[in-house]
């Protein structure tokens, strides 16, 4: 009699990876909505080019290694990779940038490292980081905001200022501001004109920090949390990462502007700028090249949150959680070799 | 601060880590009273019980009575199994068990006659001992009932002060109710039944903990409680939040006290002791009315169940009876039978398997209820598994670890800590059955751990041997060194002549060896000890002959050639023997009858041993022959080689200025000859002056194979070596003093001929040289201790015969080096 064995368990709860991956794509589409308000219809066009060549390139790998195709396309980790890179591309910056920077997070970064639970490095963030360093001009030039653009961009200039067929004088036009340079991120504005000899207080005045923060950077980062919360309620992601790098970026920006409010940024802005809340709630819980532990994780959110401090700070970037997740990725193996949890059974201090 | 028991005593609960929250799904099987399952035709018994082994107390085709033991044991641990019912035993034989394996046990098997006719029983009254009550509760073969079925009275004889009793009515598993419907219908037989641990134990509080998804039965006990003599105070009942796995020993220790009970260790050593609420009843019903286990309650349920419930089942009764009897919606081919829950239970693979003490739950869930195991996904790391972890490990590195069968990693993240109540695997978004790989890696790490423990301990035993063997060798070194001191004091004065004899005779030695002439002029040399020479190689030869030892040496690696060479040495050593044996008869008769006559017993005797000399000659003679099947192993050896070591160490010997040359020059060429021999046999290709140095061979190149059986030989050999000593000793007193000196030192030579000979065919079979060359050494000193008294003739004459002895046992050693 031919039986059905297993082994025990038998009963299991019905959470899936792909829902997992599900739902975190789900919680960031009030971020990526906020972003397209601010920033144009550019931002899902650069989405959509990216989920579909790291799919296709996902597929390609996978047929090259003779693994099954479809199992793991449907994990939909590929597609929130896509998703995460795609968001901090500039929304109009040329095509090719973002199918390279997908090819690279998905070839190099994940399937070569053996797929999805094998890499080391945080792929979206591994490939900003490489377009970052190859291909700094296009990766900062960030269009205007289109509350205070003159002339926003609709969807077709959007489409000619991507795939190239938009001439450098007319893309200049949406990526001047009033004063005629080209425009920055806020914090890029701040870093340059502390650089200058501008007080903060004189930088934060520009038409960019209307509103005290960036223009709709605050929002932005304010729909990123909200999506990072309803993460939390339905425990897709344990908070112990997230806690931990808003933690210390408060507490080390605060410690700072104390210091000296005059060349500091204010621990609120350090909070709602960049790439702050997308970043403590997305990119940087993923779990793979996170540590496991749960101290191992507040260890590594905490020092994502100091990296980013000192790189905005006195680094040489604006923004710096590219560099801080992957530096963090990088000591996650070590974190959780010391911070290992204490068996039942067994006595702390002997 | 708050003492534990004063806690305890408001109701404290602790958290424990982890833990998962499944659907209950408990209102399908605990809504009907327990029912009694109607009695199966037959049953099966597993005579295997926890604890220690028993005597198997009935026969095939023995009619047994309800209650009656089928097993008998005297031991502590032993714990014995009842007969169900009454009826006829059909059968002792392996069956399929009640084990994810369906590993076959020995099993009594009893036809059920249908009047369950049960064993006459005592009541029991009151006043009894409690040893008295442990003897019952172990002949009613209580074991725990919560699933691991440890014999109860084990548990209930603890070596330390137990403080604290837990009665766990916890049943966080899913699906199971037996310990629920139990409490709700049973409470006072279990509250008796906790009357009689605290009696036997005294501890100074007794909890029952049951989970505050069963109100109903938490109020029964409660009820129960307020009406029993347990109501004063020491003895409370603790409503438990649901979560499993609460009802975990380790767990519910954790959240009742908040100590964790430690790695390794079981709660005793807290002075903690945990019993399952249908244990207690089952106490209660071996103490108070005298029935032994034989039946409990189990819980019948699942979708495929068309009856789903709680049952009085016979413990043996088989799981298809209870299929059958209860009904079932599913197919035995494509849908789970899971003995115990749907966290830990495992799948039965046959049928067949009896109910059993520890099986409170037949679960037949439907495909709906219990998906199809899915294809495991790759680890996302997401930690889910550590956070549901309730011995606070961290699942996936030791997912990590298993599955690269890192074992030492594994265990380095205290995987031996691991429970496998399941809630990794339950939680992990990637289906990766993770507890699977878990028990795969603890047995693995298991065995490994054997086998680390037996190749310990050898290796320990070889040091052993080595220092032994060192310490054996540096005391040897010791003796031999005093015993040349000691010779150096007693010798004479020396004697050119001797020197020029001893070379005459070794050139005559080497003309035998080459065996194309005749031994040149001696004195010493006639015909006599021609012939026995003659005779000597001609049994060497047969011996030969009869292994093809030139094809032993060309093929000295390959194993066939290696027995051949073996078989050789056999036969050879055979023959010397027969030589022996008949050349120490002829010496025997030579000295008690003092005549000089045939010994005709043996066809290969040689003329009467009337000289002693001719005596002398035909043992070397034999000495050559040896050499010469040696040597007819070894045809490359150059003679030219020999000659040149033999003259040089002559040479050496002259220079000395040592006082009894002839015995000296004697020893020498003896020694050279064997370690030549050693090195030549060693070493057949090496160039001349390689092989004079290889007569330094240390005795640790040798592998030694047994040397407890070289010890063993190397002890008859010296027992051997007295005893002719003595014998040797009590001639010469027999003998008449005119006897002359040659002859009175006939024995000593035959007892060191025997001796060497009993020695050398130990070394052929023990292969251990060492030893057997120690035990030569011992015997030529036992020898030379008995020739001491004699004349310095006789000391010279036993001196040479004992070097010989040496030579031959060194001869041995290289012809085993040889051969390996």
């Amino acid at each position: 009699m031919a039986f059905k064995l297993a082994s025990s368990p038998h009963l299991k709860v019905k959470l899936q990876t792909q829902t997992v991956m599900r739902r975190v794509i789900m919680c960031a589409i009030p971020g990526i909505a906020a972003q397209s308000y601010f920033f144009g219809i550019g931002v899902l066009v650069q989405i959509l080019l990216a989920v579909i060549v790291a799919l296709a390139a996902e597929a390609a790998v996978l047929a090259l290694r003779k693994r099954a195709i479809m199992p793991t396309i449907s994990d939909n980790s590929a597609v929130l990779t896509a998703i995460l890179l795609a968001v901090a591309i500039p929304p109009i910056a040329p095509w090719w940038l973002v199918v390279i920077g997908t090819l690279f997070a998905i070839v190099l970064v994940k399937q070569l490292y053996g797929g999805l639970g094998q890499n080391i490095f945080n792929p979206a963030m591994a490939a900003y980081v490489m377009l970052l360093i190859s291909f700094p001009v296009q990766m900062t030039s960030w269009s205007i905001p289109t509350v205070i653009a003159q002339n926003p961009m609709d969807i077709s200039l959007t489409l000619q200022a991507i795939f190239g067929s938009m001439s450098a004088e007319q893309l200049n036009q949406y990526k001047l501001g009033f004063d005629g340079l080209a425009m920055a991120t806020p914090l890029d504005t701040v870093k340059t004109d502390l650089a200058l000899g501008l007080t903060m207080t004189e930088s934060l005045s520009k038409p960019i920090f209307s509103d005290g923060f960036g223009i709709g950077w605050f929002w932005v980062n304010m729909a990123y949390l909200v999506g990072g919360l309803v993460m939390l309620k339905l425990k897709v992601i344990r908070w112990h990462i997230s806690a931990g790098i808003i933690g210390s970026l408060f507490i080390c920006s605060s410690f700072g502007y104390l210091l000296s409010p005059d060349t500091h940024v204010g621990p609120l802005v350090q909070l709602f700028s960049g790439a702050t809340m997308i970043a403590a709630f997305f990119i940087a819980t993923d779990p793979v090249t996170a540590a496991t532990s749960i101290r191992g994780r507040l260890i590594f959110g905490a020092l994502i949150g100091v990296l980013v401090y000192v790189i905005r700070t006195f680094g040489g970037y604006p923004d710096a959680f590219a560099f801080a997740v992957l530096l963090a990725n990088l000591c996650a193996p070590f974190i959780d070799y010391y911070v290992k949890p204490r068996t039942y059974g067994h006595r702390t201090g002997n | 601060m708050l003492t534990l028991l004063e806690q305890i005593d408001k109701g404290t609960l602790w958290r424990a880590h982890g833990g998962v929250h499944p659907p209950e799904l408990k209102s399908l099987s605990n809504q009907t009273t327990i029912g009694q399952l109607p009695l199966a035709k037959h049953f099966v018994l597993p005579l295997t019980q926890v604890g220690d082994s028993a005597l198997l107390a009935v026969e095939v085709n023995q009619r047994v009575l309800k209650g009656q033991s089928l097993t008998s044991g005297t031991s502590f641990a032993y714990c014995p199994v009842h007969a169900p019912t009454s009826g006829t035993i059909t059968a002792i034989k392996p069956m399929p068990s009640n084990h994810a394996s369906g590993i076959e046990v020995l099993s009594c098997i009893i036809e059920a006659d249908g009047l369950d006719e049960a064993i006459k029983t005592d009541a029991h009254h009151a006043e009894l001992s409690n040893q008295e009550i442990l003897k019952i509760i172990q002949q009613a073969g209580i074991a725990g009932l919560g699933g691991a079925a440890f014999p109860t009275h084990i548990k209930l004889s603890p070596a330390s002060e137990i403080e604290l009793v837990i009665i766990n009515g916890i049943e966080c598993e899913p699906y199971i109710t037996s310990d629920d419907r139990l409490m709700r219908e049973h409470s006072d037989e279990i509250l008796a039944g906790v009357a009689i641990i605290q009696r036997l134990i005294s501890p100074k509080r007794i909890i029952i903990a049951i989970e505050d998804n069963k109100p109903e039965a938490i109020d029964a006990m409660q009820h129960a409680l307020n009406s029993s003599t347990l109501a004063n105070g020491t003895t409370r009942i603790t409503a438990v939040p649901t979560k499993y796995p609460s009802g975990g020993e380790k767990q519910l220790i954790q959240i009742l006290t908040g100590q964790e009970v430690p790695s390794g260790a079981i709660p005793a050593q807290l002075g903690m002791l945990v019993q399952n609420v249908a244990t207690a009843y089952a106490i209660n019903d071996a103490v108070a009315n005298g029935q032994a286990l034989t039946q409990r309650v189990v819980t019948v349920t699942g979708l495929n169940s068309q009856t789903p419930g709680n049952y009085w089942v016979q413990i043996g009764t088989p799981v298809k009876h209870i299929l059958d009897t209860l009904g079932f919606n599913g197919n035995v081919a494509n849908d789970k039978i899971i003995i115990g829950g749907p966290m830990m239970g495992h799948s039965l693979p046959d049928i067949s398997a009896p109910v059993l003490k520890g099986t409170n739950c037949l679960l037949l869930p439907d495909s709906s209820e219990i998906a199809d195991s899915v294809a495991e996904k790759p680890c996302i790391r997401c930690g889910e598994c550590a956070v549901a972890c309730p011995a606070l490990l961290l699942p996936q590195q030791l997912f990590w670890h298993s599955k690269a069968e890192e074992y030492d990693k594994a265990a380095s993240f205290n995987l031996h800590d691991c429970i496998e109540c399941g809630c990794c695997s339950y939680v992990c978004p990637s289906d990766i059955p993770l507890v699977e790989y878990y028990r795969i890696a603890k047995s693995a790490i298991r065995t490994q751990n054997e086998e680390k423990k037996q190749a310990d301990f050898a290796k320990l035993r070889f040091e052993a041997r080595l220092k032994r063997l060192e310490d054996e060798k540096l005391a040897r070194e010791a003796k031999a060194k005093e015993a040349a001191e000691r010779r150096k004091g007693s010798m004479s004065s020396g004697d050119k002549n001797a020197v020029a004899e001893a070379m005459a005779r070794i050139k005559a030695k080497k003309a035998a060896e080459a065996g194309t002439e005749p031994a040149p002029s001696n004195d010493i040399a006639d015909k006599k000890a021609q012939i026995a020479a003659a005779l000597a190689r001609a049994k060497a030869k047969k011996a030969g002959a009869a292994a093809p030892t030139s094809e032993a040496a060309a093929n000295k690696e390959s194993a066939p050639a290696d027995a051949n060479d073996k078989k050789a040495q056999v036969a050879a050593a055979i023959a010397r023997a027969k030589a022996k044996k008949d050349a120490a008869k002829a010496a025997n008769t030579a000295n008690t009858s003092g005549q000089s006559e045939t010994d005709a017993v043996s066809a290969n005797t040689a003329p009467a041993a009337d000289d002693k000399k001719a005596k002398v000659a035909a043992a070397i003679a034999r000495a050559k022959a040896k050499k010469d099947a040696a040597k007819a192993g070894n045809p490359a050896t150059p003679d030219d080689a020999i000659a040149q070591s033999e003259a040089d160490s002559a040479t050496a010997d002259k220079a000395q200025s040592a006082d009894d040359k002839k015995a000296k020059v004697a020893a020498a060429v003896a020694r050279a000859k064997a370690k030549k021999q050693a090195a030549l046999t060693g070493n057949t290709a090496a160039p001349a002056d390689v092989i004079a140095e290889a007569d330094a061979v240390p005795a640790e190149t040798v592998s030694a194979a047994d040397d407890k059986k070289a010890k063993v030989a190397a002890a008859v050999a010296r027992a051997k070596a007295k005893k002719l000593a003595e014998k040797a000793k009590q001639s010469i007193q027999d003998t008449d003093m005119a006897i002359e000196p040659e002859t009175v030192s006939e024995p000593i030579e035959t007892a060191i001929s025997e001796t060497r000979q009993e020695t050398v065919s130990n070394i052929v079979n023990t292969k251990d040289s060492t030893d057997a060359e120690n035990s030569a050494d011992a015997s030529v000193s036992l020898v030379e201790e008995s020739a001491s008294i004699l004349t310095a003739e006789q000391q010279k004459k036993a001196r040479i015969a004992a070097t010989i002895a040496k030579a031959k046992a060194k001869k041995a050693q290289a012809k085993l080096q040889e051969k390996e």
